[in-house]
């Protein structure tokens, strides 16, 4: 499978996380500390928000929240529809935590956030050292509405995407190791009902060939079907940059070569949106 | 030493009525205070993530609410007032330190630095103004914009005489000089020092002393430079310094903050008295 991706909408530097949300595309400019707005109809773009802290990724829920992950200033946020951010908690036992990259929000309201760590620190003083591992993560809203924060993986050392099945039962992982020897794949750990993980299948391994090692998977989606898209690769190395389509029993049913390497990826309707590294949003229709 | 195992110490002021030292813990979330031959106690949690505080001619405890994004006070019968959240009808930053000059014009910087920092959260993380002003608020509880233009204001303090505010300016690492009229509008805004030095340390709290020499915080330690712009030494301090302040009766006695600790240490020049011990 194969379709022609066309920009849309483009920022300064890198862009990253992307969601559907009331029919448009709200996108993040990382390098901008900007949210854009993609207007599909009209083709527009406006500022949907400024001063992000280079928020990186992005889950919408159903009462006009939005989720956050603000890598800048190492915490999830809540975007609030009267404009207005409230962090949700930014430690984990006690400590803060690495740079959220990207995050996915399931049917009981939990949020799962990748946390890796981050070539560019955190603004401001450098008060607080980063964790001793870069873990999933997950944040749980508790009666009294204060949010509790768990470590959920042990076996990831550069997590990337995340993102929950459309049944809550399975929580998609990017690992990206980018030493030549590392791991760089996507996982499916089931989710049991206490809420644990379980021990992940590997759906996709990423390899190395004579230009280096292929660059793994940073976004994740799903369709309105409920398969899973996963954005990966780069023009540097492997077959290129591409949408994988996995279907429901897991194996890949379609890829959709990409003209330039990926960020994440969001469907809305037909059509397939893609952030790229470097700073467009691409669409197609995926028919 | 006075203090320790701080995670972020900040906003030291002296009373001298009271005979207490009084600073803040940004991320610990807490207004301390301290009293010779009885240590340590708190005296605020949580604090609003206090970060600068200074008293004005009444004896009152002014305090720049990193994390609350206002400018507060603590009236004589304990009651926190709320002085000022917005300017024109949009919230403000986050107020870093804050003086008060001899007929109760407050001014104080705001740059947004409780906004992304991590551990320094407030309620409302969301940056409205579009600049970091340094903002004056007049005794009829008007706010006005003082100065625009710069990149992240941090300590200020006035020159003995009150004619001149001194302005630092962390992320261009330098200070900068106002004149300040009677109606409290400020003009000018030369460079009057830029910090030089490889060691930790940046322009955050800054202090005159009675003859007029600045103090800034800078790498190292603290700077201390003279009425003309001319750097006369550094005083090297262990850790990471945020700020200072005078105390004791002679006022001679400089109270050191890092982020971890707050000393203190005896010095030939006095500083300039704050609180009501300031007109004497």
């Amino acid at each position: 499978m194969s379709q022609n991706f066309e920009p849309v909408a483009s920022c300064q530097g890198q862009a990253g996380g992307v969601i559907a949300r009331d029919g448009h595309i709200l996108f993040c400019a990382v390098d901008e500390s900007r949210i854009l707005d993609f207007d599909p109809d009209s083709g527009a773009v406006s500022e949907f928000r400024r001063y992000t802290s280079r928020i990186s990724g992005l889950a919408p829920w159903p009462s006009g929240r939005i989720y956050a992950a603000q890598s800048g200033s190492r915490r999830v946020v809540q975007l609030n529809p009267d404009g207005s951010v409230s962090t949700l908690s930014s430690r984990l036992g006690g400590r803060v935590h690495n740079h959220p990259f990207d995050l996915t929000v399931d049917g009981s309201g939990r949020i799962w956030f990748s946390d890796p760590y981050s070539a560019i620190p955190a603004q401001g003083p450098q008060v607080f050292e980063r964790l001793g591992h870069a873990s999933v993560l997950r944040l749980r809203q508790l009666p009294n509405r204060h949010w509790t924060m768990d470590r959920m993986t042990t076996d990831t050392s550069f997590p990337g995407a995340v993102q929950v099945s459309a049944d809550s039962s399975t929580l998609f992982v990017t690992e990206n190791d980018p030493d030549p020897q590392g791991r760089r794949e996507l996982r499916a750990y089931p989710i049991f009902a206490d809420g644990n993980l379980g021990r992940p299948a590997v759906l996709h391994t990423f390899g190395s060939d004579h230009r280096g090692p292929h660059r793994g998977g940073y976004g994740l989606c799903l369709d309105a079907g409920g398969r899973l898209l996963l954005c990966a690769g780069s023009t540097e190395s492997g077959p290129g940059p591409a949408v994988y389509i996995f279907g429901l029993d897991g194996h890949i049913s379609g890829t959709l070569a990409l003209p330039e390497n990926p960020a994440a990826c969001c469907c809305l309707g037909s059509e397939i949106y893609v952030t790229t590294v470097g700073g467009r949003l691409l669409r197609a229709d995926a028919g | 030493m006075v203090a320790q195992g701080l995670i972020f110490g900040e906003g030291p002021v002296w009373n001298r009525r009271e005979g207490r030292f009084y600073w803040v813990d940004i991320i610990g979330d807490t207004i301390w205070r301290w009293t010779p031959e009885v240590g340590a106690e708190v005296f605020i949690r949580p604090s609003g993530r206090a970060n600068g505080m200074t008293l004005d001619r009444q004896g009152r405890l002014l305090v720049a609410g990193w994390g609350s994004r206002s400018v507060w006070r603590i009236e004589p019968d304990g009651v926190v007032r709320t002085l000022a959240s917005h300017y024109r009808g949009v919230r403000i930053n986050t107020p870093n330190d804050i003086v008060v000059r001899s007929d109760g014009r407050i001014y104080w910087t705001d740059p947004s630095g409780a906004l992304f920092i991590p551990g320094m959260e407030g309620d409302d993380l969301q940056r409205y103004l579009d600049n970091h002003p340094v903002f004056r608020l007049d005794p009829d509880g008007t706010v006005v914009e003082a100065v625009a233009d710069v990149s992240y204001p941090n300590g200020l303090c006035f020159s003995p005489d009150e004619s001149r505010l001194y302005i630092n300016d962390t992320w261009r690492a330098h200070i900068r000089v106002f004149d300040v009229a009677p109606d409290g509008e400020l003009s000018g805004g030369e460079v009057f020092y830029s910090l030089v030095g490889d060691e930790p340390g940046v322009a955050d709290g800054m202090k005159v002393d009675g003859e007029g020499n600045v103090y800034v915080t800078g790498p190292a330690g603290i700077h201390v430079i003279d009425p003309s712009g001319r750097l006369l030494g550094r005083i090297k301090v262990p850790g990471h310094t945020t700020n200072m302040a005078w105390g004791e009766d002679d006022w001679r006695t400089l109270f050191v903050t890092t982020y971890s600790s707050v000393f203190r240490l005896r010095l030939g020049i006095a500083g300039i008295p704050v609180g009501p011990e300031a007109d004497a």
